[in-house]
């Protein structure tokens, strides 16, 4: 890489001082008039229910009520990637929350009393609230007509079955590589769900216009997919993509959550409802819990087979996953996992099946980490054991096993740059593993762990980015991109990447969130790509604005141009030393010959990117001859813990991550993801825990009883380490970061917990109760009860696994 | 936040006004309302539905902490974050400041009452075990006239008090005597929480020691056997401790909840009750960490 010098300079946000001034606009922020209307949705109070009637009629003659709509009123369905959720239920609800009716009104608070006048009546259903229920052979089917359902052509549902996608990935022979271990060790692990808790709701106003025209307002990351997932669902109003405008405006946190499209469908159709006047949709924080998406829960069984030598030579990964009621985004973490579930090791034998199992819970879809939190708590945690039962050092074993470059990966294609062996050594080195350390407070063990982590963008083989770019008079820049600033800081390193390649400080480049209408098309937020993804398209549009400046110039003044060069936001000649001239004298009104006559005009440019090498049309049986990830980001983190023997409370003296950005455009952000990952993976390994009631209602959508992460929780020493080998097609060698540095955190956690106190723990969260119950010899699964945060109830190891199993 | 259901608002100028106003018949029926942190979530949530709330805020005779008649006089409407700060509490009734200063959060402290929080008397509440050690008079007053009633007997059940319909607590007075004391609390993590379980310990210059438990009962209980065990051990042994540990789990009737498993309930009491004991020792000795920690999370700051 040639030297830069704005990317990989700590710039500072473009979007920070409207934040902290509280100048920033968030959806609820913006004023929609005296005409505004408000609307309330009436949820279903069961899991598994036929709907016999909904009667709206005493809600409609409530005061200040304009209207109530039902399914009947929007009977269609919807989805990213498989349209299995309806707009509003229709003959059935399947879960608790499920949304049945609108009512919209003049103010909130006539909507809120008029939706408890809606009454329903329900013909109860037998719920399915056990994976063991959902996969057994007479089990109720939520989805009869799952055949017919449109989808995209990797998902693989079986009509007749709840399961929505089923991902088989097979190299090798794992029979034989069994056959060859020395040692085998297979267990059984379970993650629950998980809340994406952002600080800001779902919130969205819609507003239909007298000419047919709907405009959604939406905290979302994915504009362009709303529209297009919209434009589906409402092709029966005559709605096409150029009649959809989404305008994004800040957006207070997404994780995931607000990706692809939840609730936002709902403001769409009664916007169209309620024609010509806007209708705003606001999600409480308990429907932002259970009406939105949730993290996946999953109870996998690793079997691995290594040789004394510390080789793995067999890996046999079964996942079976609690998608909820729907499946639209979540069968899609389910077949990321399915592709990528060795973990960043090179495996000669791998079968791994991945299995999307719809029940009535509520729904799942993407979660920071898009599925890899859940399977490296497994595969991690697997790791540890293993080479610490065939007595090799659980570094040394991950660093002889680490992928590196060209190794072939489960579906047969080849992987990217990437110094994982480098990131494992860094993290050794900083939490001076090996050096056993002893706590100065009695009654208190302390515990080291690492654990490795990689992550690929799961994307459609087509997702793209593009990028304009604009000359304004005084030689500033306005850079219009569609890709979501959600915190990460996707702004600045846009604005960064422009920047570099014109010379221009980045203070000069405004650039904006997206309005589907004036912004150019970028697939969706997700996935940590849109730094690579959209990084190389803004480097396309700049170059391409370079090229004008260049070419234009060269014309005006009779020169060539490859002997001009910009520099301070200046076009110069290498030829002529003395040779200046500034964009701002040029870059609108262009250039005056001596006659007179002007050269040039506006200058502006465009960019594009899509990967051109991928392909998700691997063999459904095994995987094999598909490209179906562009690249993976690899690392490692440590930990270094001091348990209470008595309480198992545990505090994080150091937490540690190395990751291989490929190049770092902005290290202070990257830092920023580093400490922010392990601060909410933490959390997710430490406390957040999820309930359910035994008949599907979710018992703590609050953050009375839903634990996320305050100031007092982080860790005292927070060390980030930025490794950068260079992702040959990424904007100046950059590759993601933001969801893998939560990765790590639930098995090292496990791992130090386990080397401090010599308990080991298979089921997350891994909480202070559970450590203490197992330090006094009792068995979490006889106290736990009955409320539990995953669609699993018994005993983790007498789960059967008969879909897929290994055993 | 909408708040769906409709009610009537007063903020009376004086007691007889109030007492007033909570009598007078209105559909729902009428609910002092404090700092609300409690009511107002209630409200929005639609799990109580009063026809009439009574704001409290400018009762003068519900105001201040001062010494009245050889005894801390707490008026009901003291903030939190006031109790936290005041040096006649941190004097004299220390352990009171220091489960305060485990009670929601910094906002939350600012807002809410000592007097509303024993009204909501829900069975984690953090002034209960608090309270209960140092044997606190409740002060209330009802059209009829004003009473006291032990803090023993104030709690009936999980949100039951023994205020009368239509009563209105004025505030609470703690005697006066030389103590040391501590608060435990076991919490899911290190920022705001409801107690999974509590233990307030109190003991005087004699060695009488008082015990209470918080989210291990219906209400937050004395612990009768613990202080009978520990009578007059002004330093109990380890060996004591030990069996005060294990009478203390077995005191206490603790339910498997979303919050705590019965059992992990059970086995932190003993941890709290030993190390609340021992931390009290060293305070009333004059050594020890002073008021105003949590012994589960030393570290924390």
């Amino acid at each position: 890489m040639s030297k830069t010098n704005i990317v990989g300079t700590s710039s500072v946000r473009v979007d920070g001082l409207a934040k902290v001034t509280g100048a920033a606009q968030y959806v609820d922020d913006l004023d929609f008039g005296p005409g505004l209307l408000h609307a309330v949705v009436v949820e279903s109070t069961r899991a598994h229910a036929r709907l016999k009637k909904v009667d709206v009629s005493a809600a409609e003659k409530a005061p200040g009520v304009v209207r109530v709509v039902t399914g009947k009123d929007f009977p269609y369905k919807f989805g990213l990637y498989m349209q299995d959720r309806y707009i509003f239920a229709q003959d059935r609800v399947r879960f608790v929350g499920e949304q049945i009716a609108a009512v919209i009104a003049e103010t909130p608070e006539a909507a809120l009393r008029a939706a408890k006048l809606v009454k329903i009546d329900y013909e109860p259903l037998p719920a399915v609230l056990s994976l063991a229920d959902a996969l057994k052979k007479d089990a109720v089917i939520l989805h009869p007509d799952l055949g017919s359902y449109q989808r995209v052509p990797w998902f693989f549902p079986r009509a007749g079955t709840n399961i929505a996608h089923w991902r088989k990935t097979r190299k090798g022979s794992v029979e034989k590589g069994f056959k060859q271990a020395d040692f085998i060790l297979e267990d059984t692990y379970t993650v629950p769900r998980y809340a994406h808790c952002p600080i800001e709701p779902h919130a969205v106003t819609g507003f239909f216009d007298l000419s047919g025209r709907l405009t959604l307002w939406a905290s979302s990351q994915s504009p362009f997919a709303q529209r297009n997932v919209m434009a589906t669902a409402l092709k029966p109003f005559g709605l096409s993509h150029r009649d959809i405008r989404i305008v994004t405006p800040y957006v207070g946190g997404g994780f995931g959550g607000k990706a692809g499209v939840s609730m936002e469908i709902i403001a769409a159709v009664l916007a169209i409802a309620m024609k010509g006047r806007p209708v705003k949709l606001n999600w409480t924080r308990e429907q932002e819990f259970m009406n939105t998406s949730q993290r996946q829960g999953v109870i996998a069984r690793v079997k691995m087979g290594v040789k004394k030598n510390g080789r793995i030579v067999a890996l046999e990964h079964t996942l079976h996953w609690d998608a909820g009621a729907s499946a639209e985004y979540g069968a899609n973490v389910v077949n990321a996992v399915g592709l990528s579930a060795t973990g960043p090791y090179s495996v000669p034998n791998v079968k791994i099946d991945s299995v999307c199992v719809y029940t009535n819970m509520p729904p799942c879809g993407a979660y920071r980490g898009f599925g890899y939190s859940e399977f490296h708590f497994g595969l991690e945690s697997h790791m540890t054991r293993v080479a610490k039962a065939i007595g090799m050092d659980p570094v040394k074993f991950r660093r002889l096993n680490a992928i590196r470059e060209g190794d072939t990966l489960a579906y047969g294609a080849h992987m990217n740059p990437g110094d994982l062996r480098g990131a494992i050594d860094r993290v050794a080195r900083e939490i001076r593993w090996g050096k056993a350390q002893k706590s100065e407070k009695p009654g208190r063990a302390i515990g080291k762990a690492v654990a490795c982590f990689w992550k690929a963008p799961a994307m459609p083989p087509n997702a793209s980015s593009a990028a304009f770019l604009k000359f304004n008079e005084d030689g500033s820049l306005n850079l219009t991109v569609s890709g979501m600033e959600i915190g990460q800081g996707f702004l600045t390193v846009m604005a960064q990447v422009a920047a570099e390649v014109l010379t221009v400080p980045v203070e000069k480049i405004r650039v904006e969130t997206p309005d589907t209408d004036r912004n150019p098309y970028e697939w969706q937020t997700v996935g940590s790509h849109v730094t690579w993804s959209c990084g190389n398209a803004v480097r396309a549009a700049a170059e391409e604005v370079k090229a004008r400046l260049l070419s234009t110039v060269a014309r005006a003044r009779h020169l060539k141009a490859e002997d001009l060069y910009l520099d301070a936001e200046s076009v110069k000649s290498r030829k002529d030393k003395k040779f200046v001239l500034p964009f701002r004298d040029f870059v609108i009104d262009g250039i005056m010959r001596p006659n007179g006559n002007f050269i040039g005009g506006p200058i502006q440019g465009t960019g594009m990117f899509m990967p051109e090498f991928t392909s998700a049309l691997g063999d459904p049986e095994t995987s094999q001859g598909g490209h179906p990830n562009v690249h993976y980001t690899v690392g490692c983190a440590g930990i270094v813990v001091e348990v209470d023997k008595e309480t198992g409370k545990l505090s994080v003296l150091k937490a540690t991550l190395a990751v291989d950005a490929g190049k770092a455009i902005n290290p202070e952000l990257v830092k920023g993801q580093i400490v922010g990952g392990l601060v909410q993976g933490l959390a997710t390994a430490l406390y957040e825990d999820i309930r359910y009631a035994p008949n599907g209602r979710l018992l703590n959508p609050n953050f009375t009883d839903y634990k996320i992460p305050t100031a007092l929780d982080c860790p005292a020493e927070i060390v980030p380490i930025i490794l950068e080998t260079t992702q040959p097609d990424g904007p100046f060698g950059a590759r993601g970061v933001g969801e893998h540095t939560m990765v790590a955190c639930a098995p090292m956690v496990a791992d130090a917990i386990d080397d401090a106190v010599g308990v080991r723990l298979k089921t997350m969260p891994l909480t202070a109760e559970k450590v203490a119950l197992a330090l006094n010899g009792i068995e979490y699964d006889d106290v736990k009860g009955d409320n539990l945060g995953f669609c699993f109830r018994g005993r983790p190891c007498d789960y059967p696994f008969e879909v897929g199993g290994a055993r | 936040m909408s708040i769906a259901h409709e009610f009537e608002y007063a903020r009376p100028a004086s007691l007889k006004e109030a007492l007033g106003l909570l009598a007078r018949p209105v559909q729902g029926g009428a609910v002092p309302l404090a700092g609300g942190t409690d009511l107002v979530a209630w409200l929005r949530d639609g799990a109580v539905s009063p026809g009439r709330l009574v704001d409290l805020k400018g009762l003068e005779e519900l105001r201040g902490i001062r010494l009245k008649g050889g005894r801390l006089w707490i008026g009901a409407n003291t903030p939190f974050a006031e109790i936290i700060e005041s040096s006649l509490v941190r004097r004299h009734a220390p352990t009171l400041a220091e489960a305060a200063g485990m009670v929601a959060s910094v906002g939350v402290r600012n807002r809410a009452t000592v007097g509303g929080n024993i009204c909501s008397a829900v069975p984690c509440c953090d002034s209960g075990p608090a309270l209960l050690v140092h044997e606190a008079a409740i002060h209330v007053a009802t059209r009829r006239g004003t009473k006291s009633i032990p803090a023993g007997k104030w709690f009936l059940g999980p949100r039951r008090t023994a205020l009368a319909k239509g009563g209105i607590v004025l505030g609470m007075s703690l005697p006066l005597s030389r103590h040391a004391g501590a608060f435990a609390k076991l919490k899911r993590y290190r920022g705001e929480d409801l107690a999974q379980a509590s233990v307030a310990v109190r003991v005087d210059a004699r060695g009488v020691w008082r015990v209470a438990y918080g989210s291990v009962a219906p209400t937050p209980i004395r612990g009768p056997k613990v202080e009978r065990l520990l009578r007059g051990e002004k330093k109990p042994s380890a060996a004591l401790l030990k069996k005060a540990a294990v009478l203390a789990e077995a005191e206490v009737a603790p339910i498997t909840d979303i919050r705590s498993s019965q059992a992990y309930r059970r086995l932190m009491v003993g941890v709290m009750l030993k190390r609340a004991v021992r931390l009290a020792v060293a305070r009333a000795a004059g050594r020890g960490p002073a008021y105003g920690i949590n012994i589960l999370e030393e570290d924390a700051k």
